[in-house]
């Protein structure tokens, strides 16, 4: 007869000591744990490499036949290209230093998951086909070679990494483990092996310009239909120009605040306060992106998405470009954009404030100032009437998006900003903020609903320390300066710390903001009762 | 010896050994780090391990055992087992853990003097199984929030979009 397992069978079933090598554990492609594979025709139409139907979590991925030499092939090719990669190659110690700062491994547990394990996956068949002691002794130097297992590998760790580069922070050495992730994907895509929710938005950029992939009659009305709900809120309709040429500035921002909630109130807040200064500024809908997918892909990708930018404010004849509260669209442009598409056209200048005369020398390259910029800088001046008093029922912390803080510095702006818009403001642990922040778990093209359970795990760290302050200090308000954020940030705290909202910088802006001419305010941007007008007041307003 | 004694004796043994016991379903590898480290925003998984161990011992030695706030204690840990990869047994089946522990270093004192197992120490393990019920209630409510927040997720993606159709569905010559 049969035994029932005891509960210690049941729950602690991993053998005292493992039998095999972590090297040789390989993952399980359990749903949940992968994002669903790009369409075939997505991928054809973008002329990616070897398009085929795949399932991740079937034994044969249908890969095209000379599947090892392609890969060795790219591999070799990239090596050339980007002398950092050999550099992150040759270099890392194994000190262990960046092990435990991974917000994938501290949620998951997963050995592979420490950033240096998961170079080493990379990094052993490097040896094997690079260097003069892994050609000879093979493994005994860690050494391996190509196997579709690898491959699988590969493709499973290389999605479990957002490409936050926390842990580069504390590699001695600077090692960017973010860019040795970005190597891994592209090598994937020459094989045919893409997401679903990275290539969409890439096609729908590369045909329409924005992820969503919205015509550009569409997306004006539904910006004109968020003009509408300004007026509702503040009794004045914001302008809302549209490619139209001779403006000083160009504003991008990434479409997800014009489609996607709570990101359309952050962009209901850039159109009130570029009306209350009467910026001289256009919008687009030939660029009507700011987020850049095809930096999840590949850097030619990046590259071709990015261009536009550029392009845009050429035909325009626009001064500067203001760019809005995006994560990994300041990161191309921070890291990448001069080397892509530079130099910026003739007709460009170095941005100069056209309200306060400041001067971004920050910026004198690219011609590109980050909205948090401009804004400080406004408040700075005095040049905008505040009343943050509205924003009393909001207690509120800020989450240092990885992008803006890692790869920009924009620490102190948005700060600057919260404080100046909100009574209270309350930082979160000083180890999971600044240069230190946790990811939100989602970044890098993983914010997709599949993996929710995924994310969960991988938001944790950022979720906990969320938690920590709601429970201690009663923040119920988390702001940020990322869309992809404002999307992600909202399922991880109703997981991790319900009670808690989202929102952008300037959202929270164009609530403080006191604009000529407006009406009372009783409500908020969403439309959400004002708890701090009285009642008086909100009838006199209603007759 | 009274209950209340003998549970302040084996306190950090029972403690100790029941979180090594939830770390060992984490892989070999990682157990180390979790051990080790402390900070509560840098380790998370073992502070939220060492705070449930701490809340369970309590709870089972009869003292705070207030539903509400063993609950509220409890919840963090719970959620964090239920979108970690594991079956829901491996994930809340660590509670049972204790009971060899609880054999191993109450039973013993409990049982001096007495023949055979004491109602009161039986009563111990009922308390165990309670506790493991008020944490599938926690874990049950964690699923359905996942499965809740996907929905609610895809529906913001294209908020907008929706509405922006809507109203063009109103204005229709055809309607």
């Amino acid at each position: 007869m049969a035994k029932l397992p005891t509960p210690q069978e049941l729950v602690a079933s991993r053998p005292a000591f493992p039998d095999e090598a972590w090297l040789d554990t390989k993952p399980k492609f359990a749903p949940g744990s992968f994002c669903y594979p790009a369409k075939k025709e997505t991928m054809e139409i973008m002329h990616m490499p070897n398009p085929h139907d795949w399932d991740p979590a079937a034994d044969d991925w249908n890969l095209p036949d000379n599947w090892e030499q392609i890969l060795c092939d790219a591999f070799a090719e990239r090596l050339e290209k980007h002398r950092s990669l050999k550099l992150f190659m040759d270099i890392c110690v194994r000190c262990g230093a960046c092990a435990d700062k991974c917000h994938f491994f501290l949620g998951t547990n997963d050995p592979k998951n420490m950033p240096v394990l998961r170079a080493e996956l990379l990094r052993s068949l490097y040896r094997r086909d690079h260097t003069m002691l892994g050609k000879i002794l093979g493994k005994k130097v860690g050494a391996r070679g190509w196997d579709k297992e690898v491959v699988k590998e590969l493709f499973y760790y290389a999605y479990q990494c957002t490409e936050c580069r926390r842990c580069s922070l504390f590699c001695p050495y600077g090692i960017d483990t973010a860019e040795i992730t970005a190597i891994v994907r592209e090598l994937l895509h020459e094989v045919g092996l893409g997401t679903h929710w990275i290539m969409d938005p890439v096609k729908n950029c590369s045909f329409t310009g924005n992820h969503l992939g919205i015509k550009p009659h569409s997306f004006v009305e539904i910006v004109e239909m968020l003009a509408d709900d300004c007026e509702t809120v503040t009794g004045i309709r914001p302008k809302t120009p549209f490619n139209e040429k001779g403006h000083e500035i160009l504003f991008l921002t990434p479409s997800g605040d014009v489609f996607a909630d709570p990101g359309i109130y952050t962009f209901m807040g850039y159109l009130l306060l570029f009306h209350e200064l009467d910026l001289d500024y256009t919008l687009s809908t030939y660029a009507s992106e700011g987020g850049n997918f095809g930096s999840f892909t590949t850097f030619n990708m990046a590259k071709k998405l990015n261009a536009k930018m550029y392009h845009e404010a050429e035909r325009l004849g626009v001064k500067w470009i203001l760019g809005g509260e995006c994560g990994h669209m300041w990161r191309v442009i921070n890291q990448y954009m001069d080397t892509y598409n530079g130099p910026s056209p003739a007709c460009m200048e170095v941005p100069k404030s056209p309200i306060t005369g400041t001067v971004f020398e920050n910026a004198a390259s690219t011609k590109m100032v980050h909205i948090t910029e401009f804004t400080a800088d406004l408040i700075r001046h005095n040049k905008l009437k505040l009343d943050p008093s509205r924003n009393d029922h909001i207690i509120t912390t800020f989450h240092d998006s990885c992008n803006p803080a890692r790869a920009m510095g924009l620490l102190e702006e948005p700060r600057y900003i919260l404080k100046h818009v909100c009574n209270n403001f309350v930082e979160m642990p000083e180890n999971t903020i600044r240069e230190q922040t946790f990811c939100c778990g989602a970044g890098s093209g993983l914010n997709t609903e599949e993996i929710m359970e995924l994310r969960m795990r991988s938001g944790m760290p950022r979720g906990n320390a969320l938690r920590y302050v709601q429970q201690k200090y009663g923040v119920n308000h988390m702001a940020c300066v990322c869309a992809i954020d404002r999307a992600t940030l909202p399922p991880l705290a109703d997981y991790w710390a319900p009670g808690v909202t989202v929102s952008g910088v300037h959202e929270l802006v164009a609530n403080a903001l006191v604009m000529k001419g407006e009406a009372k305010r009783t409500m908020d941007l969403r439309q959400e009762d004002l708890p701090n007008v009285e009642a008086d007041d909100a009838a006199e307003q209603g007759e | 010896m009274e209950t209340k004694k003998i549970f302040e004796k084996h306190k950090s043994d029972i403690l100790s050994e029941w979180t090594e016991a939830v770390f060992s379903t984490y892989p070999f590898q990682t157990t180390g780090f979790l051990r080790t480290k402390h900070d509560p925003f840098t380790n998370p998984v073992a502070a939220m391990t060492r705070e449930a161990a701490g809340i369970l011992y309590d709870a089972l030695s009869g003292d705070d055992t207030d539903v509400q706030t063993v609950k509220q204690a409890i919840e963090r840990f719970v959620k964090l087992r239920a979108v970690q990869e594991f079956t829901p047994s491996q994930g809340l089946g660590v509670f049972f853990l204790m009971k060899p522990l609880l054999r191993k270093h109450i039973l013993p004192e409990m049982a001096k003097g007495a023949g055979d197992v004491p109602a009161c120490y039986l009563e111990l393990e009922s308390r165990v199984d309670s506790l493991t019920l008020l944490a599938f209630d926690i874990y049950t409510k964690a699923r359905e929030t996942l499965a809740d927040i996907r929905i609610k997720e895809i529906r913001n993606q294209y908020a907008q979009l929706k509405r922006w159709a809507q109203q063009l569905n109103e204005s229709s010559p055809l309607n």
